[in-house]
């Protein structure tokens, strides 16, 4: 008996270490933000305010009262969390507001909260919240969010069943092709402005013996084709129009429309061909999309130009560290695109509490969309936003961003499964020779099944 | 700490007294008593094995998000199972089909190419005097895990378009000799076997190990009788060592079977299950977020088709401790 009660103790003992790091663990994802806040705003905030309150426009505090707190819940993690943080800052610092964050990538842990205790604001990169939450999330002209600061198709995508129930707080842009300004000046080459002109340069670069693109799908296995299936949006966008695109996403227009067919046939024929891709058709399929980035600015350069997206900038600077940006890469905007591709990352409001009603006023309105662009966090889509961006990539791509004349997600992301893998699966097998069609007409049945 | 202990047993005690003093006394065991043995094993079992088992039935005859029948996921117009609408999906969609032929690809080719492998590196490391280092090498891929051996052999596997120059050993000695370097994962003819190598040589080591203690069990004195009376090798393993170790094979080949049935983590690592490379295990990964019916449904099929495997292996090891 006595080594059966030894037994129990030390399993009574594991259990209860094991129950303390549980808890733990779970105290600490929660509370990182208190932590942190008010040693922030006791030791910075008098100094800052002291040197910067009287150029800077007040934060509209409304009627949140200091000590009050605030639930969030992003996707965000490490840079971008610091990034989001020094946006917030100035509005916990004025307001005395304590915003707790909870990092969660997971849609059933945010599905699990939003049915027990909503946060009381979310930030999510997708709209599907839009769809599951209708009921109880609120509509955001009701919680002080300025409309005035957004394009107003930014507002019509953010709502649903006649509400406004949703806005981007950050956007990244896809429909951008990098270059190498030294290469094109040495061929003579000039950055093409319409889809047409964009084929007669890539047709003249090949008369020349040079490659145009580079491609490459291979993500590592699951998702291999999203570089060709964000190409083919592009096409779509520059022949079509941002309207046909939305329209292929709510299922009016089917995948296997005659608009689809001419994309991917210009595609294939770019991507297949070793005359226009390094290495040809087995080239895009297996070259690793990062290594797709770095043909064209690797010494001796390998292709002319790769469609990718805002990233790609920060890729070229980590492997080329000699490089600079301006003369060595960059990048111009898809041409002729009527409407941008892109992501966008959008805020959801659970809650009327005074400190989420300022925290949504102050990301919506003039001093929040001007920090944005400060912390050079992606694109704000926020009107404020423009002019205070100090990176010049940041600064080309909010000027392509404010003269967009629409916006449309990547049609995979935004239909979901099982499209979206029927979709990667038949970029893949168009490149390396199915029929255009028939490969359409089997993702077209999983856009109908996707949409039911 | 008795507290803890008279607590924890007195239910037990105090029920047992009860059903002894129902019964005659010779009997004081009760009829209830070896059930309240088997209780804890039952409860742990009910909870972990049971339950899910039912709940995972349950949920594919369900629709996409288990609230719903599968037979209101029907379209007008189209074929349609009812309830089985899910497994209709399972047998029928094309790339189910592709996924159910890669798996018995798997299982008739893997299968064998391990145990032919085990076999072999277990002969030949029976005679030589380095036995224990020729086989540790070979057991060590055991040791890795799927993911590890997945991204392992990517490298190996590793192609490069245009200039680049060819990392992957495989291609790195094929160019080497003036060939042109080979797509092994994206060419739908070839990229199936490619992984199957990487299955071979993580359970070739299981195998030889298993067939290698077999070996050794096969007794000197018949094997040294077949040769005095002029058997060759080749007749010394057919006619004597094979039949011998025969036990040994079928129980490699059912737990081979059982794993091989379940293949996910190379292929998902791999390709994703793209380039024709689709299994059962990658596609019922695939689908649990967005369709849990058909998930769900792709699960009972893989039970279905693993227990045979198991009554099998069951009956067998009865038989053998019967013979014994």
């Amino acid at each position: 008996m006595r080594t059966m009660n030894t037994k129990y103790i030390k399993l009574f003992g594991l259990l209860v270490i094991a129950a303390m790091l549980i808890a733990s663990c779970g105290q600490a994802a929660t509370t990182v933000a208190p932590t942190a806040a008010p040693t922030e705003a006791a030791t910075v905030a008098p100094t800052e305010a002291a040197t910067t309150a009287p150029a800077a426009p007040a934060i509209d505090c409304m009627s949140a009262k200091s000590g009050d707190t605030l639930t969030v819940v992003y996707q965000w993690s490490g840079s971008e969390e610091e990034s989001f943080n020094t946006i917030l800052k100035p509005f916990e610092d004025a307001c005395g507001v304590t915003v707790t964050a909870q990092s969660t990538r997971d849609d059933a842990v945010l599905d699990t909260m939003v049915k027990s205790t909503p946060p009381d604001v979310l930030f999510w990169p997708n709209l599907s919240p839009l769809k599951l939450y209708s009921d109880k999330l609120l509509a955001l002209d009701t919680v002080s969010a300025n409309k005035d600061n957004y394009a107003s198709y930014w507002i019509d995508m953010g709502s649903a069943g006649g509400k406004w129930l949703a806005i981007p707080v950050k956007a990244d842009v896809k429909s951008i092709i990098w270059y190498s300004p030294t290469q094109f000046a040495a061929f003579g080459y000039t950055v093409p402005t319409t889809f047409d002109e964009l084929k007669t340069l890539v047709d003249k670069m090949v008369a020349d013996g040079n490659v145009p693109w580079s491609m490459g799908f291979n993500n590592g296995g699951s998702a291999d084709g999203w570089t060709g299936t964000d190409f083919v949006q592009d096409i779509l966008l520059a022949t079509q129009g941002p309207e046909y695109v939305n329209n292929i996403i709510n299922g009016t227009v089917s995948y296997s429309d005659a608009g689809v067919v001419d994309a991917y046939t210009t595609y294939k024929m770019w991507a297949s061909d070793a005359k226009y891709t390094v290495g040809g058709a087995d080239g895009t399929v297996n070259t690793k999309f990062l290594d797709a980035i770095y043909k064209v600015f690797s010494n001796p350069a390998e292709a002319m130009m790769v469609k990718q997206s805002g990233f790609a900038g920060g890729s070229v600077a980590g492997q080329f560290p000699s490089l600079k940006y301006g003369t060595d890469y960059d990048f111009f905007e898809f041409p002729g695109v009527k409407g941008l591709q892109g992501g966008a990352d959008f805020m959801f409001a659970f809650s009327d509490k005074p400190a989420a009603q300022a925290l949504i006023g102050y990301l919506t309105g003039t001093v929040g969309g001007q920090n944005w662009a400060k912390a050079n966090f992606g694109i704000s889509p926020n009107k404020n936003a423009d002019g205070n961006y100090t990176d010049p990539q940041s600064i080309k791509l909010s000027s392509i961003l404010s003269k967009a004349a629409g916006f449309t997600f990547d049609i995979g992301d935004a239909i979901g499964a099982p499209f979206n893998n029927a979709e990667f699966k038949g970029i893949v097998d168009v490149v390396q020779g199915a029929d255009i069609k028939a490969t359409l007409t089997t993702i077209a049945v999983a856009q109908a099944e996707s949409l039911k | 700490m008795n507290l803890l202990g008279h607590d924890l047993y007195a239910p037990v005690s105090f029920l047992a007294q009860e059903v002894g003093d129902m019964v005659p006394k010779i009997m004081k065991q009760g009829r209830l008593a070896p059930w309240l043995y088997l209780l804890p094993a039952f409860i742990m079992m009910s909870v972990f094995i049971i339950y899910p088992t039912i709940g995972t039935l349950r949920l594919s005859f369900m629709d996409n998000t288990g609230t719903n029948s599968a037979a209101s996921t029907c379209v007008a117009g189209q074929a349609c199972w009812g309830v089985f609408e899910n497994y209709r999906y399972a047998l029928t969609n094309i790339d189910m089909l592709h996924a159910l032929r890669n798996n018995a690809l798997w299982l008739l080719l893997m299968v064998p190419g391990t145990i032919a492998g085990g076999l072999f590196f277990a002969l030949l490391a029976d005679r030589v005097p380095y036995e224990k280092l020729a086989k540790s090498i070979i057991f060590m891929p055991v040791a890795i895990s799927f993911i590890g051996a997945g991204i392992i052999w990517r490298f190996v596997y590793d192609f490069q378009s245009g200039g680049g120059a060819q990392i992957g050993i495989l291609n790195g000695i094929i160019t080497a000799l003036g060939g042109k370097p080979v797509t092994w994962l994206s060419d739908p003819a070839i990229s199936n076997f490619s992984l199957m190598v990487v299955g071979v040589w993580l359970w070739a080591g299981f195998c030889m190990t298993m067939l290698s203690a077999a070996i050794k069990g096969v007794s000197t004195e018949i094997l040294e009788a077949a040769r005095v009376d002029g058997a060759n090798e080749w007749h010394v393993f057919w006619q004597i060592m094979f039949p011998t170790i025969l036990p040994s094979v079928v129980v490699v080949t059912t737990t081979l079977s059982i794993i091989i049935l379940k293949i996910f983590d190379v292929v998902y690592v791999m390709t994703g299950g793209n380039y024709g490379t689709e299994v059962i295990a990658n596609r019922m990964f695939n689908l649990i977020v967005t369709n849990t019916g058909r998930s769900t449904a792709l699960a009972v099929i893989l039970i279905l088709l693993t227990i045979p495997i198991m009554i099998f292996n069951i009956k067998r090891f009865k038989s053998e401790e019967a013979a014994r």
